[in-house]
């Protein structure tokens, strides 16, 4: 049944996986292009000096990668269960309704983290190459949030899409884009260091959103 | 014989609009039972609730048991769904489609699949997103039928489909219920089809069942009289035992459940005169018209 279920969401995501995977990692290899070009035309200490005191974030092209990826992933996975209401072919199969909306949104979760996985790991790795351990800290800790908004965009478009009425559609839009900008706050790198715990939480709290979108499903409410 | 289907006092409205009121009906273990309603009379409706896509305002469906709204796994492996326009996986071809279904039933025989598929002229690649309707319907017949149900429930079968593929879903269907034992609730908007393949009828008309009986024994019981008279002022709407009434300048056209005699008597009664009085052998959808109406 689980083979099925992942059958099923691999077919609809795989190519959105690879091409935004890979757009991920032109993102964060375009980073390290402009870091060495920076680094020969301006100088190591100069190009060190602007990140440190002049609040420089070399990673900042990386910024809406994450939320790009997450919202793809969503509508690959969740439009064609809405279109000519599929989903009551997924509700209909013989497992609890819950669990099987629970699987496919862990399978997006999970393709999710494969690939942050692979775009965090270049950036990390990169970023130990050309910078002190410090200033690699704090870029994790800016980057962070992005990542996280990139789940909470999954999770959000999920209830959005799910939701078949265009009015409630609109406010869960408009909630989730007050939502999500809290992870797009200004700030010096590493600023964002007190508040990613909560934020961690905030984006687990909106995990399971898509739950209610389809409980008004199917008790017939849309 | 068990009632496989059991609704009990069905209340539903939309808002404000009432669809149907203390709706009851039984589907007998085995039988194949048509739905037949105009549009907007409540069909869909119900099978939404019998699928438990929608709560209804009152009442109840037990499906084996079960009340709709909260199928065990166990049970809705025993129920086949086809969605009106034989909606399925598009983004998928036949053998990644079967793939997918066969890991979820326990009884999975993907022989009448392969069967049926045989007869499509489809390449193994081709996505059912580029299928036509009448090869998507045998794409979602043959999964049903794979599955091996005990109640299939479907909804517009023959939305979409041309004669000769709605002749074979409908031939292939009545077989299979018919040497397995198997029930089947279904809808269809052409009528002429469900007469080839339902033991009972169930009419619904926009708040009320009109008639629930085998069809043979609705069919020889509910009649069409027509004659022509010159009386044409008295009104005849008002009679109970007149189920439908046309009357066109002097030609009537009667539709009741008494006998011919029955309505001899009453126009000799009321004095009213009549020639070319003569029985009009009715179809299931003449039979349909003539209980529901033509508006």
């Amino acid at each position: 049944m689980l083979k099925s279920v992942v059958f099923k969401e691999w077919l609809k995501v795989r190519w959105f996986l690879v091409i935004l995977t890979l757009i991920g990692v032109i993102a964060a290899g375009n980073i390290f292009l402009k870091v060495q070009h920076y680094i020969t035309f301006q100088e190591a200490n100069k190009y060190w000096y602007r990140i440190l005191f002049e609040n420089v974030q070399y990673f900042r092209y990386l910024k809406l990668v994450p939320l790009l990826i997450g919202l793809t992933i969503a509508v690959a996975q969740y439009i064609p269960e809405i279109t000519s209401r599929r989903i009551k072919l997924t509700f209909h199969l013989p497992i609890n309704e819950n669990k099987i909306l629970l699987l496919m949104l862990g399978f997006g979760v999970v393709i999710l983290l494969i690939s942050y996985a692979i775009i965090f790991s270049i950036f990390f790795g990169l970023s130990n190459h050309y910078f002190a351990k410090e200033m690699v800290q704090a870029a994790i800790i800016s980057v962070t949030p992005w990542f996280l908004a990139g789940f909470a965009a999954y999770f959000m478009a999920t209830l959005i899409i799910m939701e078949a009425i265009w009015k409630y559609r609109m406010v869960y839009f408009i909630t989730a884009c007050a939502f999500i900008s809290l992870y797009f706050e200004y700030s010096i790198a590493g600023g964002y260091g007190p508040v990613n715990l909560k934020l961690s939480l905030l984006t687990l709290l909106v995990s399971v959103s898509l739950l209610f979108s389809a409980y008004r499903f199917r008790k017939g409410e849309i | 014989m068990n009632n496989v289907i059991e609704c009990n006092n069905l209340t539903h409205y939309y808002g404000k609009k009432l669809v149907y009121e203390n709706l009851n009906f039984q589907v007998k273990e085995g039988s194949i039972l048509g739905l037949l309603g105009k549009n907007g009379a409540g069909k869909t409706t119900t099978i939404n609730i019998l699928h438990g896509f929608l709560q209804p305002r009152s009442g109840e469906c037990l499906i084996f048991g079960e009340n709709t709204q909260h199928l065990t796994p166990d049970t809705k492996s025993r129920i086949g769904f086809l969605i009106e326009g034989h909606v399925q996986y598009a983004f998928m071809d036949i053998h990644q489609i079967e793939k997918f279904y066969s890991g979820f039933y326990p009884k999975w025989n993907n022989k009448p699949y392969w069967e049926l598929m045989s007869k499509l002229k489809v390449t193994p690649k081709q996505k059912i997103s580029t299928m036509s309707c009448g090869q998507k319907s045998q794409v979602a017949l043959g999964l049903i039928l794979a599955q091996d149900p005990d109640l299939l429930i479907l909804d517009d079968f023959s939305m979409g489909l041309d004669p000769g593929y709605r002749r074979l879903f409908i031939d292939y269907l009545r077989e299979y219920a018919k040497a397995g034992n198997k029930t089947i609730f279904t809808t269809s908007h052409i009528i002429q089809d469900m007469e080839r393949l339902i033991d009972d009828v169930l009419i619904m008309d926009y708040n009320r069942v009109l008639a629930q009986s085998p069809v043979n024994e609705f069919m020889t019981n509910f009649k069409q009289f027509n004659f022509e008279t010159d009386k044409t002022d008295v009104n005849l709407f008002k009679e109970d035992f007149i189920v439908n009434i046309d009357i066109i300048k002097n030609k009537v056209e009667l539709y009741t459940y008494k006998s011919e005699s029955f309505i001899k008597d009453f126009l000799n009664k009321k004095n009213i005169s009549y020639n070319n009085f003569i029985e009009t052998k009715m179809g299931l959808e003449d039979a349909f018209i003539g209980l529901t109406g033509k508006y």
